[in-house]
């Protein structure tokens, strides 16, 4: 099922809206807000620049630190009377990111996320579990006005107490689980220790997550544990730009959607700013036509992915944003090695002896830069000899060579000896800056 | 044969006693016990006098457990008594993985826990040369 008809528009009905939505939105912009002005005064640009779509690369970048050094509502649009609802984004570093909507953000916030559970499968029957955390967080309050408003049952668990979220989830009937995939990950893992078998016992047979990237072989375990066909989609979204219902996959797997007719992605050279022509990978861009207490001019997520505007055989016409493929920001530059976390983990998904998690330890001794990954040990069959454990680290390390160029040190430990995570995992200690 | 117990332990502090503490808390029984180092990990190996529920508790407590046949070989106690065993092994062209010998026996003759590379034949063996093995 389509939810709206904006998401099967020709690709000239689509810029046509995106067009008058630009114009509309950088006018606004350069009246409502100083910071807006004053970036585009510094480069001689006036709102009657825009003419086309092509104008927008002329446009100035709206980067995190913006939000910071106009906290909190510097670069809102309207007065603060006008708002209904903020969030904020704790980041780990310097004040929050805050977000504010108004009456419309709220509606038109709403069916972007509905769409994006429609296109995961979701149904007004459905029974929709949200264990993401309740709070400033878009992630919960979105996910959850956007399966209500299509109709299916919403239970607000909100994150942690995981065996009594599994008993929610068997005696409520849940079909629909809204997590990250490690918190997902970690829910199954945890029924199988109570004895609760999520393939048999529960009836979850869509999980629509988000919140953190999600790799093949992630969505492989996610089907090992919690059955063959679950339908697993992933979905895009951060605060800056509105919370979750950016984008989604459909059920082709073959990307995320891209919410068009509100949102206008481009990828970037991360180094130089450059926009990179369709297909190649960068920095996704994100500029939102249709908010109207924060609007967000060319966004720079620091997501790494590239954009796909052939059609998909689900029906939807609009451009689909490729998986990530990891954070400019998460990037490891390991003894002149650029390395993503998100590689590491692809190769270990693909190993079936260790389980799904991992740490990675980055450190520094004699001026070298080291890494060391810790990876649990699964496997009972390889307890023979001390032979057989030896060549299951020996192939982890060649296959990670194969994938980085890099030796990395492999630790096997013991199960479930890893640090689980509940929301945002992290996977990375870096110790040369400590 | 014997059932022995093959447990993945991490080289760290209390790792072994991690283990040793489970059997004390379901009243499982250690009859040999062995361990080699290695810098990061190692496979600790026993025999117990309940397999299966030792298994089943180990794996619940998170470790990885194997269990997998050992040949349990009593030993006249008098000098010379190993070597006999060995050279009996030696002339029959097996290969000893690993060795090593029950904890306390309440006065009876030590037994030696066996791992070769064909248990079968070696069971066959040392039964016709006359030592004694532990069914
Ligand atoms: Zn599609």
């Amino acid at each position: 099922m389509i939810w709206a008809k904006e998401e099967t528009l020709s690709r000239r009905e689509i810029e046509e809206i995106q067009l008058a939505k630009l114009k509309a939105t950088v006018a606004r912009v350069y009246e409502k807000v100083p910071a807006y002005r004053a970036k585009m005064d510094e480069i001689g640009m006036k709102p009657e620049h825009v003419q086309s779509l092509a104008d927008l690369k002329k446009l100035p970048f709206t980067v995190k630190k913006d939000f910071r050094d106009n906290y909190p509502f510097g670069l809102f649009a309207v007065p603060k009377e006008e708002l209904v609802r903020i969030h904020a984004s704790s980041g780990t570093t310097g004040k929050p990111t805050v977000v504010g909507y108004t009456r419309n953000d709220m509606k038109m916030w709403t069916e972007n996320v509905t769409r994006i559970a429609v296109m995961g499968g979701a149904t007004e029957k459905d029974v929709a579990q949200i264990c993401f955390g309740y709070g400033m967080f878009t992630g919960a309050l979105g996910l959850h006005f956007g399966l209500e408003n299509l109709g299916a049952t919403v239970c607000p668990t909100s994150s942690g107490n995981t065996q009594k979220q599994l008993m929610y989830m068997k005696d409520f009937g849940t079909t629909l689980l809204v997590a990250t995939p490690s918190y997902a990950l970690h829910i199954g893992e945890v029924a199988k220790e109570m004895g609760i078998d999520p393939k048999k016992d529960l009836k979850v047979k869509i999980g629509l997550f988000g919140g953190e990237g999600m790799t093949e072989p992630m969505r492989q375990e996610m089907y090992k544990l919690w059955g063959e066909d679950m339908k697993v989609t992933q979905n895009y979204g951060m605060s800056e730009l509105i919370g979750p219902g950016v984008s989604g996959e459909c059920l082709e797997l073959c990307g995320m959607h891209v919410n068009e007719d509100h949102f206008i992605p481009e990828i970037i050279d991360p180094v130089t700013g450059e926009v990179l022509p369709p297909g190649e990978k960068g920095e996704l861009v994100i500029t939102c036509l249709s908010k109207e207490a924060l609007p967000v001019i060319r966004y720079r997520t620091k997501d790494i992915s590239r954009l796909m505007y052939e059609p998909c055989k689900c029906g939807r016409t609009t451009v689909r944003m490729e998986n990530l493929s990891g954070r400019s920001d998460d990037m490891l530059i390991i003894r002149g090695v650029n390395v993503f976390p998100t590689q590491i983990e692809e190769v270990l998904l693909g190993v079936p002896e260790i389980g799904p998690h991992y740490e990675i330890i980055v450190d520094r001794k004699n001026h070298l830069d080291t890494m060391e990954i810790k990876v649990e040990f699964t496997d009972d069959t390889l307890l023979d000899s001390y032979a057989k454990l030896g060549a299951l680290e020996k192939s982890i390390k060649s296959r990670l060579k194969v994938v980085l160029g890099l030796d990395a040190a492999i630790k096997l430990v013991a199960p479930r000896s890893l640090q689980r995570f509940e929301g945002k995992a992290k996977r990375v200690t870096d110790l040369r800056n400590m | 044969m014997l059932k022995q117990i093959s447990v993945f332990v991490e080289n760290e502090v209390g790792s072994l006693g991690r283990v040793t503490g489970v059997l004390r808390r379901e009243g499982i029984n250690l009859r040999a016990i062995a361990s080699y180092d290695t810098p990061e990990f190692g496979i600790l190996r026993m025999v117990v006098d309940a397999p299966e529920q030792c298994k089943e508790v180990l794996t619940r407590e998170g470790f990885v457990v194997k269990i997998s046949e050992v040949l349990a070989v009593e030993l006249v106690d008098r000098p010379g008594e190993l070597d006999r065993v060995l050279h009996v092994i030696a002339d029959a062209e097996l290969t000893v993985n690993y060795i090593y010998s029950f904890v306390i026996r309440n006065e009876k003759s030590p037994l030696m826990v066996m791992h070769l590379d064909d248990m079968e034949k070696a069971d066959r063996i040392l039964k016709e040369s006359g030592i004694a093995v532990i069914d």
